[in-house]
């Protein structure tokens, strides 16, 4: 097991988590952030506190969320160290196709304008329903790691995200009626 | 999953994330007896470096209990910086090739506009060369870094394997500070210029790495990714501009003065 290795000191292990996490650990940490800047810092420094805390670790817990808290945490205090705050928006990847299927150019484009529109009632959401969101469903986060990423208990989690489906919701059909 | 939440998953999956830094071990974990101590990816001051920014620190806070002025200060750096030379110089090292600018360990790579998020001050874009072929963004050093990279200037030659004409590098320096140091090989001679009618260096020859105090107040060292000639200025409002071309010290002030004064 990974973790019982980087126990014994084995830097190799610690490396492979390193390797195993480092996307969802930056990725939360930018999430929480809203910059790519401080998400390095806070990933960085999240990493070099777990490696210190892993006598800690409780052995048959799950490490994933363990690291995701940990990096979670360390984005926060940058922000209230900092006292910056980015504004998190989110961008799509201009190309991108969901699935294998080879549709029309025209459903392409429909289906392309759909994600482009979907995205941007997200991005007019308030920050915390934006970071639920993001958490959970972008990043496709457990319930447990985005309690963990947005700093509040998982029943809070359940809440705000019941909270943000429905007014996303409520603007996707508000949308849909103008149309 | 009811079809907004699958809607919102697909939407995930389509998502533009800035690049995943790498993070290595050996910048993680802590040397046998440095338990402790948090680690940075900013390399460690070689000892050469951290005496002569010592010494450099004591000396600008010995002027500056007095009050001289910013001239007098910047005179006395650049005559005593002018006459260190080190033997052994760090060399950027050479990284596969990839998109422009990708190999110079300029940072992570953002659309202008995405980089304007990123850091607190305004990036200005010099009119003589226009709009960025690249822009990249590091963390460190504190207070971030923002390098415009351009692939073509008029009258300037692309640099060697790179495929790089032009950078032009922000970075935030010392807010109170009134100096700025250099380490210089022994291929670069320095000679202070004025932009914008603020105290600057140009560096010809092949400077390898300069040195200033970083918005945190500590002495960093900075690889100059060209190590080739190179005008370094205080452009105001807390932040150093650095222009590296295989130019001349005219065209390199032209297109310092082509951007706009803070």
């Amino acid at each position: 097991m990974l973790i019982s290795r980087a126990l014994r000191g084995e830097s190799a292990a610690y490396e492979e988590i390193v390797q195993r996490y480092q996307q969802i650990a930056f990725r939360t940490a930018y999430v929480v952030t809203g910059s790519s800047a401080d998400a390095e810092d806070a990933t960085q420094e999240g990493f070099v506190k777990a490696f210190r805390a892993l006598d800690r670790f409780r052995i048959g817990a799950e490490l994933r969320p363990w690291l995701l808290r940990i990096v979670a945490n360390e984005a926060r205090n940058k922000i209230r160290s900092s006292g910056r705050r980015h504004q998190l928006e989110l961008r799509l990847t201009e190309g991108f196709r969901p699935g294998d299927a080879a549709p029309s150019p025209e459903a392409v484009a429909v289906a392309s304008d759909e994600r482009r529109r979907l995205l941007e009632l997200v991005n007019s959401l308030s920050e915390d329903d934006r970071k639920v969101i993001a958490s959970r469903y972008f990043l496709e986060l457990s319930g447990e790691e985005t309690a963990a990423a947005l700093g509040v208990p998982e029943g809070t989690v359940k809440s705000r995200l019941s909270r943000a489906l429905a007014r996303l919701r409520a603007r996707v059909e508000q949308e849909a009626a103008r149309a | 999953m009811p079809d907004l939440e699958q809607r919102l998953v697909e939407l995930g999956q389509g998502l533009e994330w800035p690049a995943t830094p790498r993070f290595r071990v050996e910048q993680l974990i802590p040397a046998p007896g440095e338990v402790g101590r948090p680690m940075r990816t900013t390399p460690s001051l070689p000892r050469w470096a951290l005496a002569a920014a010592a010494a450099l620190l004591i000396v600008a806070i010995a002027l500056a209990a007095f009050p001289p002025s910013r001239t007098a200060i910047a005179d006395w750096i650049n005559l005593h910086v002018s006459i260190q030379k080190v033997q052994t110089l760090p060399t950027p090292t050479p990284l596969p090739s990839g998109a422009l600018g990708s190999q110079l360990g300029l940072g992570l790579p953002f659309t202008l506009e995405n980089a304007q998020r990123q850091v607190r001050w305004h990036i200005e874009i010099p009119a003589d060369l226009g709009p960025p072929d690249a822009v990249y963004v590091r963390t460190l050093p504190s207070g971030g870094e923002v390098t415009l990279v351009y692939a073509r200037a008029i009258g300037i030659p692309v640099a060697g394997e790179t495929g790089v004409a032009v950078l032009v590098t922000e970075v935030r320096g010392t807010i109170r500070g009134d100096y700025f140091a250099k380490q210089l090989g022994q291929d670069a001679t320095i000679e202070q210029v004025t932009v914008h009618g603020r105290p600057g260096y140009w560096l010809a020859g092949s400077p390898h790495v300069v040195m200033f105090q970083d918005a945190s107040g500590e002495p960093v060292p900075d690889t100059l990714r060209l190590a080739t000639n190179t005008l370094i200025y205080d452009s105001g409002d807390g932040t150093i501009t650095r222009i590296e071309a295989y130019t001349t010290r005219e065209r390199a002030i032209q297109i310092a003065n082509s951007l706009p004064v803070r």
